[in-house]
C-alpha cells in the first residue's frame, strides 16, 4: 500500500461502520463489566466501614464466592454471557455457538462456570473497552470544540489574564495537564482532538479483539461439546447419506434390471403364444423367433446392468487391496491415469472402500468437467493419515458448491474424521486430496 | 376392445402395445406419463386403461391418481394398474366404493400372456382383476384374525381367486374342477362366513374384499 493510500485509509478509519459497530458495542456491554460477585465485595468491605482487618476481608472473599455459585446454579450467568455472545454476534460478526443446555447438576455446569470466568474478566476489559469510548471517541470530540467555545464563553477584552482551561487527553494519567489560556492555544486542543480520533478505531479494535478472545474461548460450546456437535452432524450425514444411497439403489433396479427382466418375461410369454401350444404346428415362426431374439438381447442388458450395480456396491477386486483396486480403476480411466502408492499399513476395509469410491468420483469428475490429458494419482502414508492426492492438468475452477459432487465427497470423508483439500486454480491445474484416518472409528 | 396405455419405461410400453393388438385390441393411444395419460383418456374415450402406477415427474405413484381421477370423471372407462410392487393401500385407494372395471396385477404377470388379456378383458367388461399377491396378503391378515378358521383348504382356495375377481368358470378352470363343484363351494363359503350371497360377479368380489378387511 502507498504512502497516500495508507493516509487515507487512516482518515477513513473512524468513519467506517465497523468502527461504530466495535463503539457500539463497547457501549452496550459496559454495563456487563460490573460483576455482581465484585459489587458483593466491595459492598462487604464498605459495610465494614473502613475496618479492613483480614476477617472482613475473608467475608468479603466469601460473599463473592457465593455470588458467584448463585449466578452459576440459577443460570444468570449463562444468560448475561449470551447477552454479550449475541452482542459480539450481530455487532462484531465474532459468530460463536452457544454451548449446549445443562445437562448435570446445576453447580457442575461447565459452560456456567466459563460463562461465570467470562463475566468476572470483563471487569477489566469492559472497563478498557469504556475508557477507549470515553477518553479517544468522546474526549476527541469535546476537544474539536474548543475554539468554538472560547469565541462564546470567553470574549474578553485585551489584556486580560484568565485561568487556564483544562484538555482532556489520553495522557493526563501520566500527571501534568495540558492547559490552554489563548485562542490560538484551543487550536492545539483541537489539534490533540484529531489526533485522538484518529487513532480511536485502532484503540477499540484492540481491547475489542482481546475481549472477541475472550468470548471464543469462554463462551464457546467448549471442545468435548464442539466434537460432539460435530460427531452429531457428521453422523446425521452418515444416516442421511446411506439413506439415499437405498433408494438410489431402488430406483435403479426398479428402472433397471427389474423392469428389463419384466419386458423380457412378456416377450417370452408372446413368443411361447406364437409357437404354439402343442404339436409340431408352429402358427407364427418368424414373430417367434423375434421375440426371442428380444427376450435374450432383454437377457444380456439386464446380467450387464446388474453387475454394474454389483461393482457400484461393492468392487469385488478391492477385496484384494486398494492398490489392486486403484489400478484396475486407472486402468479403465476416460483420461490416461498414471498410479503410484506407497503405504506401507494396510487401512481398515471401511477406509479403503471410501478411498476408491472418492478416487473413482474424483477420476469421473475429472474426466466431466476439466478437459484434462493426463491424471495423476498418489497415495502415500502421512503420520496414521492415508493421503490420496488426485491431479490432473486440466482447466481447473473446481468448486465445491457447483454441484460437482465435491460436497458430498467431503461431507462422506468426514464421517471417518477425514478431510479434503481442493487446490483448482482457474487455469488449472487441479489438485485434490483426500486424508483419510488409516482405521475408522 | 379400445386400450389407452400409460407406460414409461419404452421397450415395456412396445411390448404391451404389441402384445394387446397381437390378440385383436386396438391401442389408440401409448404414453409415458399421467398427465398425458388423462388427455388421451378424454380424446379416444377407451374402454379400458392400462397404467403403470409409479410414472413421472416425481416417480411416485402419479398412475394411481391419474387412475383415480379417471375413475371420478371417465366412470365408464375401466383402469388395470401395474406395477412393480404391490401395496395393499394402493388396492384399498382403487377399490374404494366399487370393485367395478378395477384390476392391479404385478407387471410380471404380462409373462402369461392369455391370462394377462383375459384380466384386461374382465376388467374393460366391468369385472376386477386383482393380483394374487394382493389377495394372498389380505388373506394372510384375515387367517391371523382367525377369521377363516371355518373354512377347508379347499374352501380358501376358492375365496382366493373369487377375491382376484374371477368368475365361477374361471375358478373351476384354474383349480380343475367341475363347475357344479366351484358354485357348491362357493355357496358353502358365504353360508360359513355369513355373506349375504350375490349375484353378480363383482358385487362378489366387493363382499368378499370387505370381509377381508379391505375395498
Amino acid at each position: 500500500m502507498s504512502v497516500t493510500g495508507l493516509a487515507a485509509t487512516a482518515a477513513r478509519a473512524p468513519f467506517t461502520g465497523r468502527a461504530r459497530r466495535e463503539v457500539l458495542f463497547c457501549v452496550l456491554a459496559l454495563p456487563l463489566s460490573l460483576p455482581l460477585p465484585f459489587l458483593g465485595f466491595i459492598g462487604t468491605i464498605s459495610l465494614a466501614a473502613g475496618n479492613s482487618s483480614w476477617r472482613v476481608v475473608l467475608v468479603a472473599v466469601a460473599v463473592a464466592a457465593l455470588v458467584m455459585v448463585l449466578l452459576v446454579a440459577t443460570g444468570a450467568a449463562r444468560s448475561l454471557a449470551g447477552a454479550c455472545r449475541t452482542l459480539a454476534g450481530s455487532l462484531l460478526g465474532e459468530q460463536v455457538a452457544a454451548p449446549p443446555p445443562r445437562a448435570g447438576a446445576r453447580l457442575t455446569d461447565g459452560p456456567g462456570w466459563r460463562a461465570m470466568a467470562y463475566l468476572m474478566l470483563r471487569l477489566p476489559t469492559g472497563l478498557l473497552e469504556g475508557y477507549a469510548v470515553a477518553v479517544f471517541w468522546l474526549a476527541g470530540l469535546v476537544n474539536l470544540t474548543y475554539p468554538f467555545w472560547w469565541l462564546s464563553f470567553r470574549n474578553h477584552s485585551p489584556g486580560v489574564q484568565l485561568s487556564p482551561v483544562v484538555v482532556i487527553t489520553p495522557f493526563d494519567w501520566l500527571g501534568g495537564h495540558f492547559q490552554v489560556t489563548t485562542f490560538p492555544g484551543t487550536f492545539a486542543a483541537c489539534g490533540a482532538g484529531v489526533g485522538m480520533l484518529l487513532a480511536a478505531p485502532w484503540v477499540t479494535r484492540t481491547v475489542v479483539a482481546a475481549d472477541r478472545w475472550l468470548i471464543r474461548g469462554l463462551l464457546g460450546p467448549g471442545r468435548m461439546a464442539q466434537r460432539l456437535r460435530d460427531l452429531e452432524q457428521t453422523r446425521a450425514l452418515a444416516v442421511d447419506d446411506a439413506a439415499a444411497r437405498l433408494r438410489r439403489l431402488e430406483r435403479d433396479l426398479h428402472d433397471g434390471a427389474q423392469i428389463g427382466l419384466a419386458t423380457l418375461a412378456m416377450n417370452l410369454g408372446m413368443a411361447r403364444k406364437k409357437l404354439g401350444d402343442h404339436g409340431d404346428e408352429v402358427p407364427d415362426l418368424a414373430a417367434a423367433r423375434e421375440l426371442v431374439g428380444a427376450a435374450l438381447q432383454g437377457a444380456k442388458d439386464a446380467l450387464g446392468e446388474l453387475r454394474e450395480l454389483a461393482r457400484g456396491i461393492h468392487p469385488p477386486v478391492l477385496d484384494r487391496g486398494l492398490t489392486d483396486a486403484l489400478a484396475s480403476l486407472a486402468a479403465t480411466s476416460a483420461i490416461p491415469a498414471e498410479l503410484t502408492v506407497s503405504v506401507p499399513v494396510r487401512p481398515t476395509p471401511a477406509i479403503e472402500t471410501i478411498a476408491y469410491f472418492c478416487a473413482a468420483e474424483l477420476l469421473a469428475n475429472a474426466a466431466k468437467h476439466s478437459a484434462a490429458n493426463t491424471i495423476t494419482i498418489k497415495v502415500t502414508e502421512r503420520a496414521g493419515y492415508l493421503a490420496l492426492e488426485v491431479t490432473d492438468d486440466g482447466r481447473g475452477g473446481a468448486d465445491p458448491s457447483g454441484g460437482s459432487g465435491l460436497a458430498g465427497l467431503a461431507q462422506r470423508v468426514a464421517v471417518v474424521d477425514g478431510r479434503l483439500d481442493i487446490a483448482s486454480p482457474a487455469g488449472g491445474p487441479t489438485r485434490i486430496t483426500v486424508e483419510l484416518p488409516l482405521r475408522a472409528g | 376392445m379400445r386400450v389407452v396405455i400409460a407406460e414409461d419405461a419404452a421397450l415395456f410400453r412396445a411390448g404391451l402395445v404389441r402384445l394387446l393388438e397381437d390378440e385383436g385390441h386396438t391401442v389408440c393411444a401409448a404414453v409415458a406419463d399421467g398427465d398425458a395419460l388423462l388427455a388421451e383418456v378424454a380424446a379416444h374415450r377407451p374402454d379400458v386403461v392400462v397404467a403403470d402406477i409409479r410414472m413421472p415427474p416425481g416417480y411416485t405413484d402419479e398412475g394411481l391418481r391419474a387412475a383415480l381421477e379417471l375413475r371420478r370423471t371417465h366412470p365408464g372407462t375401466a383402469v388395470l394398474m401395474l406395477s412393480q410392487y404391490i401395496e395393499t393401500r394402493y388396492a384399498a385407494e382403487l377399490l374404494h366404493g366399487s370393485a367395478a372395471g378395477v384390476g392391479y396385477l404385478l407387471k410380471d404377470r404380462v409373462a402369461d400372456v392369455t391370462e394377462f388379456t383375459e384380466a384386461v378383458v374382465r376388467v374393460a367388461a366391468g369385472g376386477t382383476a386383482l393380483d394374487r399377491e394382493v389377495v394372498s396378503q389380505l388373506l394372510t391378515a384375515s387367517r391371523h384374525a382367525g377369521d377363516l378358521d371355518p373354512l377347508t383348504p379347499r374352501e380358501r382356495d376358492v375365496l382366493a381367486l373369487m377375491a382376484e375377481g374371477r368368475s365361477n368358470a374361471g375358478i373351476a378352470a384354474a383349480l380343475v374342477l367341475t363347475l357344479g363343484t366351484v358354485e357348491k363351494h362357493v355357496a358353502s363359503i358365504f353360508a360359513k362366513l355369513g355373506l349375504p350371497a350375490c349375484q353378480t360377479d363383482n358385487r362378489r368380489v366387493l363382499a368378499v374384499l370387505r370381509y377381508l378387511g379391505d375395498g
